[in-house]
């Protein structure tokens, strides 16, 4: 099932081979990787937006669809703020594509992962859509365990599961959103960034190490300085630091 | 932010989110576009990653300092206390993501209701 790609060497893959027999194997092994803290963290979060869908006196299937077609809650946010302020068409959409704009390097890395792959490169397209932070990272940890052919059916396993438990966690803040203290309300909206934050932090490479805290220092007063193209600006900025601070220390050593 | 969402038909309500579904995956699109001919291990794709770590690690820090929305209900100090708090647990835990994230989310659902109750 795999196959070799041009002069490109394959992974090595130890012991769990046999766990990685199949299609269907791969793809319940994804679902497991997620069902953990990733799909528990999807869950709590989009219940905090569930809640903000219900008080905007929007629909439960308004809040579903905008979960699994945006699938990015900042942007999925931004879109109902702006709906709330019957902002001009333009602006919003603006706003909503801004909110999300970490879609493209991140789209940029996990892409190329597939390539090696015939079956896993032809659904791309597809694959990008799936992608979120939690999915995003949740297979970056598992790359130098996976060949390029075994990437599609775990990352398309763990995608389910995270998805499922955005749906899930859209719906149940929906339907308890009258019954949540504002305390419940504000914790649940806290625990994604927070939740990212000690997911990067745990990395091991040094490269993102150093750009998620050059990015941690320069978000805030990049924000007074600039709000619209902080986030841009600031990734750009802080991505950089971390990437030629990790070439420095490593021509040092 | 309270209020609900007024003078517009349930049509283009839809409409508008079919909008933003698509705007959003413009950039899904674009990256995948984009990347198609470079080498997954060249040091374009590495700064790119790095670019997109310190993005989000951006968004993340604002959101703890500056945050807008139902956050900017809450007080600076609370954040910062429970975010801080999140991070000695994780390091006395060798790194262990789930309890930094419960341990400052925990802190955080504490500090803001006995403020609530008055006892802060």
């Amino acid at each position: 099932m795999r196959q070799h790609v041009g002069d490109k060497e394959e992974p090595a893959i130890s012991a769990s081979e046999n766990l990685y027999a199949n299609n269907w194997a791969l793809f319940r092994r994804g679902l497991l990787d997620g069902f953990s803290l990733p799909a528990f963290m999807v869950a709590a979060s989009m219940i905090g937006y569930g809640a903000l869908v219900h008080s905007a006196g929007l629909s439960l299937a308004f809040g579903v669809v905008s979960t699994l077609g945006i699938w990015g809650l900042p942007g999925q946010v931004a879109l109902i703020e702006y709906m709330l302020l019957g902002a001009p068409l333009v602006s919003m959409l603006i706003g909503v594509s801004l909110a999300n704009m970490r879609f493209l390097p991140m789209s940029m890395s996990l892409a190329p992962l597939f390539r090696g792959s015939k079956s896993g490169w032809r659904l791309r397209y597809l694959w990008v859509q799936f992608m979120s932070v939690n999915t995003w990272v949740g297979l970056l940890r598992r790359v130098p365990e996976l060949s390029p052919d075994q990437r599609g059916p775990f990352y398309a396993g763990f995608s389910t599961i995270c998805m499922i438990a955005g749906a899930g966690g859209v719906s149940a803040g929906y339907l308890m959103a009258e019954a949540m203290p504002f305390y419940v309300t504000v914790t649940l909206v806290f625990l994604n960034p927070i939740y990212f934050a000690f997911v990067f932090a745990a990395m091991r490479a040094r490269a993102g190490l150093l750009a998620f805290a050059a990015g941690a220092i320069a978000g805030p007063p990049m924000y007074i300085l600039t709000p619209e193209w902080s986030l841009p600006l600031a990734g750009i900025i802080a991505g950089s630091v971390g990437y030629f601070a990790d070439r420095f220390l490593r021509g040092r050593s | 932010m309270t209020g609900e969402v007024t003078g517009m038909t349930t049509a283009y309500i839809w409409a508008l989110l079919g909008m933003a579904i698509a705007v959003t995956y413009l950039w899904r699109g674009l990256g995948t576009t984009i990347v198609a001919g470079i080498d997954p291990d060249s040091p374009v794709l590495q700064w790119v990653a790095c670019v997109a770590y310190g993005l989000l690690s951006a968004l993340i820090s604002r959101i703890v300092f500056l945050p807008v929305g139902v956050l900017e209900n809450t007080e600076l100090v609370d954040r910062v206390g429970a975010t801080v708090f999140g991070f000695v647990m994780f390091f006395l835990f060798k790194k262990h993501i789930g309890v930094g994230t419960l341990s400052a989310a925990g802190a955080f659902g504490v500090l803001v209701w006995a403020r609530s109750q008055g006892f802060i």
